[in-house]
């Protein structure tokens, strides 16, 4: 189980992530939503050991992540917001980098990219140069990179992003059954359809707070609003939309 | 004045002036140069090194007047130094006047005429190039124009247009010989394969501007131009060119050189129209050729043997920094000036003493070059695995750092030993191949081994980072100071080191001696740098110092800087 415990951080004493407490337990998909800026990926990057918390607690399967941060490292996966691979490499050199850096058995590892490289539909082109990848290939080769050690908690920070139709399906069946294997797996999406059909409870970031943290079923009947994204705008959107689109159309034609 | 100036830019159309200030600041190739490279920082620099240069021959033609027939001498260093300047401008500047990827995307949407682009880039070029010519010869220019007018303000009138006009055409037939080189590679080739060509040719360019400056003789008497022996390089060597068409220009030019002169006005004629055809054809033609190039080629074909080169951590650092140093045209710009030094060093070392050895005696020279090549081998290469490839992607990095520091120094350490130590070897044996007696080279040898290892160890004295991972402060790389003062320090060892070991080659108890005790020095450096790497953090950011300003307007205020903690890599 991963555990937050009134995480905080601070950039410049300008709150970026404020008093954050929630859990992600094994076997669920807990989306963790927010509006642009709220402090998702911040909390993300905290989780995942890349930046320093200023204060609070994050312990995964009951022992603070920074007591043995190697070992937590191992049983991590990791999908970051944005795509940056080192563009010089092929998508095979990537993964055989990082599986070396994870210090993956040779034979094992290389069966194991190969055949990710087949289903993820990216095999022709494993010796082509990262740079000329689309963004979609991009987040695939990401998506292996996260999955190659069989990683005990899964981060998602908008996995879905460049994702063709087929790929996106793949992958929100295999988030699933992934949590059905005992993961521990934290999701972060805009796309809010997605995450009502795979999450089984949901945190909503709103200017780095939480302002709730439930299953999606309760959140509906608590707040008498029958999808998530009704819950969303009500509790994280600030602006009606369609006056500020009007107000845009406007300026424009001014 | 000022009102006269903007109102004649004002004239100029906006896109010109919007799309030249783009190109200026992007003219110096940043790939070549540095990831985020500070350009006008990096021009100011360039100019200051070249305003210094000028300034220093002007001082010496003004204190020192050089008799009459010292002219043509000093007009072969000036040229020579023109064009190796443009030649280093043409190599930083590679693609720059060339339509890219990058500017079509952002460009062919919006209502720009594509001759707009095209002149907005060459006049960016054009205004480097005038930069480097201005600085590099404002000052002598004008005092050898005083010197050789011999108190004729005709003369001296004469021989300053003579000479900028020369000066001009040397660039322009240099920068523009690139230009039509590539242009007419742009045009004839694949697409994918001409970005392959080009690479590459930046690099020989690269070489053989080095190579021609350092190697090439100088010939400045009128017997040594009339000499047959040299006819082969006169008729092949553009310096010797302009050096008859400034002379005939100024109206001191032999009738026997004349052919030599004419040879210039027909190269840059040339030389001008090709570049110029060659650059119009490739914005009507490339350009939609680099919209329809597809976004993804697929595989390519060839080797991807990769065999483990020790642990996996190790075979990681060193596929990575290979491929790192192989794809990165920055890198691959940087290590090839560093190689080309070596190459200069050893190629002179070869011409002079090793060709014809004394029996029985290591030349010093072979000495001296060899320490030398050794030198610039590692530490240029450090140099080099400093600079970043991708900050962004270094998550990756961060994310799997499963093990401690001291095995990531190791890879690091057999980096250096692989791409530095051993290739300075193999050059030194190629060059002593034909010395005697081979167990003093041998003994050389070893003891080039042991410096090698212990310029290794100096290296990653403070280098606690996996090579091109780490970000970098522009502001550390003082051109001026630091790299003039380190060659003078190498040299002055390299000598004294090199005549020390010619005198003990002979003893075979002192060359022991000598050689224990280079490997104890590699082997306590090895123990600090392990002991240092224990409590070592692998560190992916430079930190600048933090400055404090105090005021003093009360006691006990002050003033910190704002911005993030000291963490924060652009903390200054």
């Amino acid at each position: 189980m991963l555990e937050l415990h009134r995480v905080s951080k601070h950039y410049a004493s300008i709150p970026a992530v404020d008093d954050v407490s929630f859990c992600a337990r094994r076997g669920e998909v807990t989306g963790y939503l927010g509006p642009n800026g709220s402090g998702k990926s911040t909390t993300m990057k905290m989780i995942t050991g890349l930046i320093e918390r200023t204060a609070g607690h994050i312990n995964f399967n009951g022992k603070p992540i920074q007591d043995d941060l190697i070992a937590y490292k191992r049983r991590l996966g990791y999908v970051p917001e944005e795509p940056n691979l080192y563009n010089h490499l092929s998508a095979l050199e990537y993964l055989t980098m990082v599986a070396q850096l994870r210090d993956l058995p040779a034979r094992e590892s290389s069966r194991r990219i190969d055949g990710l490289l087949r289903l993820f539909a990216l095999h022709g082109d494993r010796h082509a140069s990262i740079s000329g990848y689309s963004k979609g290939m991009r987040q695939k080769v990401l998506l292996i990179a996260a999955l190659l050690h069989n990683p005990d908690l899964i981060l998602l920070d908008e996995p879905f992003s460049g994702l063709d139709v087929a790929s996106a399906l793949v992958l929100r069946s295999l988030i699933q059954e992934l949590a059905a294997r005992g993961k521990v797996v934290l999701f972060s999406s805009h796309e809010l359809d997605t995450v009502e059909r795979v999450c089984s409870r949901v945190v909503i970031l709103h200017r780095g707070k939480i302002v709730a943290d439930d299953s999606i079923e309760r959140l509906r009947s608590l707040m008498e609003l029958p999808t998530l994204e009704a819950i969303f705008s009500q509790l994280a959107v600030e602006q009606d939309s369609a006056s500020m689109a009007r107000e845009i159309a406007d300026l424009i034609d001014a | 004045m000022p009102n006269l100036i903007a109102r004649l830019i004002a004239r100029i159309p906006l896109p010109f002036r919007v799309l030249y200030r783009q190109f200026l600041l992007r003219v110096v190739d940043l790939e070549a140069l540095s990831i985020q490279a500070d350009v006008p920082r990096f021009l100011g620099q360039f100019a200051g090194v070249l305003i210094m240069i000028s300034c220093l021959r002007a001082l010496g033609a003004l204190f020192f007047p050089p008799p009459p027939g010292m002219a043509w001498e000093l007009e072969v260093s000036a040229l020579s130094n023109m064009l190796l300047v443009v030649g280093l401008i043409s190599v930083v500047t590679w693609d720059a006047t060339f339509p890219d990827r990058r500017d079509v995307l952002a460009l062919g949407h919006l209502p720009v005429r594509p001759r707009t682009i095209l002149l907005a880039k060459v006049s960016a070029s054009a205004g480097l190039l005038a930069l480097a010519m201005a600085t590099l010869n404002w000052a002598s220019g004008f005092v050898w124009a005083v010197v050789f007018g011999q108190g004729s303000i005709l003369r001296s009138l004469r021989f300053f247009a003579a000479f900028w006009f020369t000066i001009v055409a040397a660039s322009l037939f240099l920068y523009g010989a690139v230009l039509a080189l590539q242009g007419i590679a742009a045009l004839l080739l694949p697409r994918k394969m001409f970005l392959r060509f080009s690479a590459i040719a930046q690099l020989a360019a690269f070489a053989l501007f080095m190579a021609v400056y350092f190697l090439e003789p100088s010939l400045s008497s009128r017997a040594q131009l009339l000499d047959p022996a040299n006819h082969a390089l006169l008729a092949s060597s553009p310096v010797y060119w302009f050096l008859a068409l400034l002379n005939q220009l100024n109206g001191t030019l032999p009738a026997e050189f004349m052919w030599l002169a004419q040879r210039a006005w027909i190269g840059l004629a040339m030389v001008l129209l090709g570049a110029g055809t060659a650059l119009v054809l490739c914005y009507v033609r490339t350009m939609k050729k680099t919209v329809e190039e597809p976004d993804l080629v697929p595989g390519a074909g060839g080797l991807h043997w990769a065999p483990r080169l020790g642990g996996s951590l190790r075979t990681a650092i060193l596929y990575f920094s290979l491929r790192s140093l192989v794809r990165s045209r920055q890198h691959r710009v940087v290590l090839a000036f560093y190689w080309s030094v070596v190459l200069a060093i050893a190629l002179s070392c070869f011409r002079s003493e090793i060709a014809e050895p004394t029996p029985g005696a290591i030349p010093s020279g072979y000495l001296i070059s060899t320490f030398l090549i050794m030198t610039i081998a590692v530490f240029g290469l450090r140099n080099v695995c400093a600079l970043p490839i991708s900050l962004n992607a270094n998550w990756v990095l961060r994310i799997t750092q499963l093990r401690q520091p001291e095995k990531y120094f190791a890879g690091t350490r057999s980096l250096f030993l692989l791409l530095g130590v051993l290739p300075a070897l193999l050059v030194t044996v190629v060059l002593g191949w034909r010395l005697n007696p081979w167990q003093q080279v041998a003994a050389h040898l070893v003891l080039l081994f042991l410096l090698g290892c212990f310029f290794v160890e100096i290296a990653l004295l403070k280098f606690q980072k996996v090579p091109f991972t780490c970000s970098y402060l522009p502001g550390k790389a003082n051109v001026q100071i630091v790299f003039w003062g380190a060659v003078f320090v190498i040299s002055l060892l390299s000598i004294t080191v090199a005549l020390y070991e010619q005198k003990v080659l002979h003893d075979p108890g002192h060359d022991a001696g000598m050689l224990a005790a280079l490997a104890a020095g590699a082997g306590t450096l090895w123990l600090i740098n392990q002991h240092r790497a224990q409590y070592a953090e692998l560190y992916f950011e430079e930190v600048a110092p933090e400055i404090i300003l105090t005021l003093g307007l009360s006691t006990g205020m002050r003033y910190e800087p704002i911005g993030p903690g000291p963490k924060s890599a652009g903390t200054t």
